[in-house]
């Protein structure tokens, strides 16, 4: 199988930065193409797993070609295409053209061709040799809710900690974390962060050992506060105003049909809640688990968190409705890992 | 994240569409591109077809590399595809991807033909195997090949361990049937096409399962995949094994139904009707009351394939595996712990009976069965077409 991490200097070195774009403009068109596939894929009803999927697809696409030589909404759409159905939640090609559509301007969808389904199955192909059809991907999701379970504290605190969390670990699609760390290391580092932000404390967790520092040493080896701090920085530097005007618009914007939804830009990263950074970029949620039904499905931007209704499980459940949360969270298709014999 | 402000920065070297590449450009870039993780398929010589998979041709081939390596190639239908490379596929390749044992077929990679003008720019995928000299299905149809009691005890140990392998790993095979047994030259089995293999999930509480139930194929299908149920688990695939079990004396399929009410039949008539008696629920499942279910069958088993099996633990063991109702059927740790296994003789090795036979078996290349039933002892006629030898030192039936 292909090591699919990297270090930050393979990173700067791309095939788009070896084509004369900047690394600038190459993140941006990065974070540009795994919105749009989160936007695309919650508009479908897609669950998240499907659309992280797809925007990890992406991004290892783009270590093998250049965002010159391959547009990056129809890669976009390409991938979320193949996700569906990896995922088991198989979307029609022309569905998701239809969809991706009204959220491109004209020129940018001009960049789909004159038959765009035809260059979309074109694509595919490419796509799956590029990512060596390692199809199965895992996600920061599951460890984050599996973490979550055994930490100890104020039950409404550490609710509203993971809600934040999952949000970060949305967010966290639009940058190449997902080239350079381990999902394990990415949940371990966001709750990090929702715990900082939203003054969880950890004061004890189950399973703990005298050699545990931290309740993270329970699952992650090795992880110093430098490298949590460098994870949770790529994640905030999202929030912050001047990475999001780097670089020209390729092409160059003369209309959006985009709703002008981060025009409030947050004024710093600091909580609470409220203006919590979390609100400004998260304005889709992809997916909320939960409910206690157990389906899942989009719900409108509620103080831009994911909603996991943990306060409604009944008594002592909190673990148990994370268990459940789990098992859906690994959509349709979940295989245990490789055992027995 | 959408930038309402102009940019800051003058024009970056791109800008506009006209730096994106043109068609032909683009078309040369597939063209001359190295795929570094994905080979192109003229690195085997195909030998020989070998057999017609769920979703595409089955070839033989060699690698140029080493005339002694052998692999077999899976083509990729695309050709009427819709929707791009097929889920069938995906799931396959997921699942093989998933699955390493020495019971189950070991993917080696997926090679691609080069993209050329020639084909729209469009590859053909190959799923490159190991190659496996047999299968069941073959070495059963041909009357030279003969199954010692030790020997059949390996087969039917070899596929359980298989079975009780995906099945740990939440995979159902979903197409158990000796074609799909494969048997390389030194005995070693390994279970095949998992073309319409999937996950599972154990149904809890509130929460069902709605998996197809339009599959396996009909001679292997058992009853409650026959009554509707879109619920099931790994007890279709252990009255696969159960048939193909008795198959391995009968020498052809034990049920042979010609449509799904013909198979129920067939099924009550051996296995005794399916009643809420003897299998609770039955009642509810969705074809209960649309399908002819026959009355009054008594259970016949172990009487009828006594004549076959003779030997007494064989038969409490079939008679385990083909039970009507799913939750009382054998898994497959409990049938590798039957005493079929572990009695004399015990489990012996196949290597020394199929050095005797040089020419490869498959069903694809064998000529049709004929159609066996229970009860009737039926002639294969032997095969003696000569085929060209090939350096692996088996022949190849071409036809």
């Amino acid at each position: 199988m292909p090591y699919w991490y990297y270090d930050k200097k393979d990173l700067q070195n791309t095939p788009s930065f070896r084509d004369g774009i900047s690394n600038e403009t190459e993140n941006r068109y990065r974070k540009e193409g795994a919105r749009f596939i989160i936007d695309t894929g919650s508009k479908m009803d897609l669950g998240y797993n499907t659309v992280a999927t797809g925007v990890v697809y992406f991004h290892r696409f783009y270590m093998f070609h250049s965002f010159k030589t391959f547009p990056r909404y129809i890669t976009a759409c390409c991938c979320l295409f193949l996700a569906g159905k990896v995922e088991e939640t198989p979307k029609k090609c022309k569905d998701i053209i239809k969809v991706a559509k009204p959220l491109l301007t004209d020129q940018k969808f001009s960049t789909f061709g004159e038959d765009p389904k035809e260059e979309v199955m074109t694509l595919e192909r490419i796509l799956l040799q590029t990512i060596k059809f390692d199809l199965q991907v895992e996600h920061p999701y599951g460890y984050l809710l599996k973490y979550a379970k055994c930490l100890k504290g104020d039950r409404a605190k550490l609710q509203k900690m993971v809600q934040m969390a999952w949000t970060f670990v949305n967010d966290s699609l639009c940058t190449t974390l997902c080239l350079q760390w381990e999902p394990e290391v990415i949940a371990v580092a966001l709750m990090f962060l929702a715990g900082k932000l939203s003054k969880f404390e950890v004061v004890d967790w189950n399973g703990r050992t005298p050699k545990h520092n931290a309740w993270w040493d329970m699952f992650v080896e090795d992880i110093t506060m430098d490298l949590l701090e460098d994870i949770c920085h790529q994640v905030l530097d999202l929030y912050s105003p001047q990475t999001q005007q780097s670089g020209g618009d390729s092409p160059p914007e003369t209309s959006t049909s985009k709703p002008p939804k981060n025009e409030k830009k947050p004024p710093s990263i600091t909580p609470p809640a409220s203006v919590s950074p979390v609100a400004a970029v998260a304005t889709k949620p992809v997916v909320t688990p939960v409910k206690n039904g157990g389906e899942t499905k989009t719900e409108p931007p509620k103080n831009g968190g994911v909603e996991i209704q943990l306060s409604k499980l009944p008594g002592d459940a909190v673990c148990a409705g994370l268990q459940r949360t789990t098992s859906w969270g690994r959509a349709a298709y979940s295989c245990s890992p490789r055992s027995t014999a | 994240m959408q930038n309402v402000n102009a940019p800051r920065e003058p024009a970056p070297v791109l800008s506009t569409s006209s730096t994106i590449l043109n068609m032909r450009e683009k078309e040369k870039y597939i063209e001359d591109f190295d795929f570094p993780f994905c080979d192109e398929s003229s690195k085997y010589e195909k030998v020989a077809k070998i057999g017609q998979g769920t979703f595409g041709e089955v070839f033989k081939a060699r690698a140029r590399n080493s005339s002694k390596k052998f692999v077999a190639m899976k083509k990729v239908l695309m050709d009427n595809e819709k929707e791009g490379f097929p889920i069938t596929a995906l799931r396959e390749i997921k699942i093989l991807q998933l699955l390493k044992h020495d019971n189950v077929v070991n993917l080696i990679e997926i090679c691609r033909t080069k993209a050329t003008l020639h084909n729209k720019y469009r590859s053909t995928f190959y799923l490159v195997f190991d190659f496996c000299e047999h299968d069941l299905a073959g070495l059963l149809s041909n009357v030279n090949v003969k199954f010692s009691l030790g020997e059949i005890k390996k087969v039917m140990q070899q596929l359980l361990n298989g079975l009780y392998y995906i099945h740990s790993n939440k995979i159902l095979h979903r197409d158990m049937k000796a074609a799909n047994v494969l048997i390389t030259k030194n005995g070693v089995l390994k279970l095949a096409d998992f073309g319409l293999a999937r996950a599972f999930s154990v149904a809890k509480a509130g929460q069902v399962n709605k998996y197809t139930n339009r599959v396996v194929t009909l001679w292997y299908r058992p009853p409650e995949l026959l009554l509707g149920d879109r619920n099931y688990g790994p007890p279709v695939d252990m009255w696969g094994a159960g048939c193909i079990m008795a198959e391995m004396w009968t020498r052809s399929p034990i049920m042979q139904g010609p449509t799904e009410q013909q198979q129920l039949i067939l099924i009550s008539q051996l296995c005794g009707s399916c009643t809420p008696d003897v299998w609770p629920g039955v009642e509810n499942l969705d074809l209960y009351n649309k399908m002819e279910l026959p009355k009054g069958q008594k259970r016949k088993v172990k009487e009828r394939l006594k004549p076959y099996v003779k030997d007494p633990y064989g038969c409490d063991l079939l008679d385990k595996l083909l039970q009507l109702d799913p939750a009382k059927r054998y898994d497959a740790d409990t049938a590798l712990n039957h005493d079929f296994f572990w009695t004399d003789p015990m489990p012996c090795d196949l290597a020394n009976m199929l050095a005797q036979h040089t020419q490869s078996m498959f069903e694809y290349l064998a000529p049709p069965r004929r159609p066996g039933h229970l009860r009737h002892h039926h002639h294969v006629a032997a095969q003696g077409k000569p085929a060209p030898v090939t350096d692996s030192g088996y022949q190849d039936r071409v036809f």
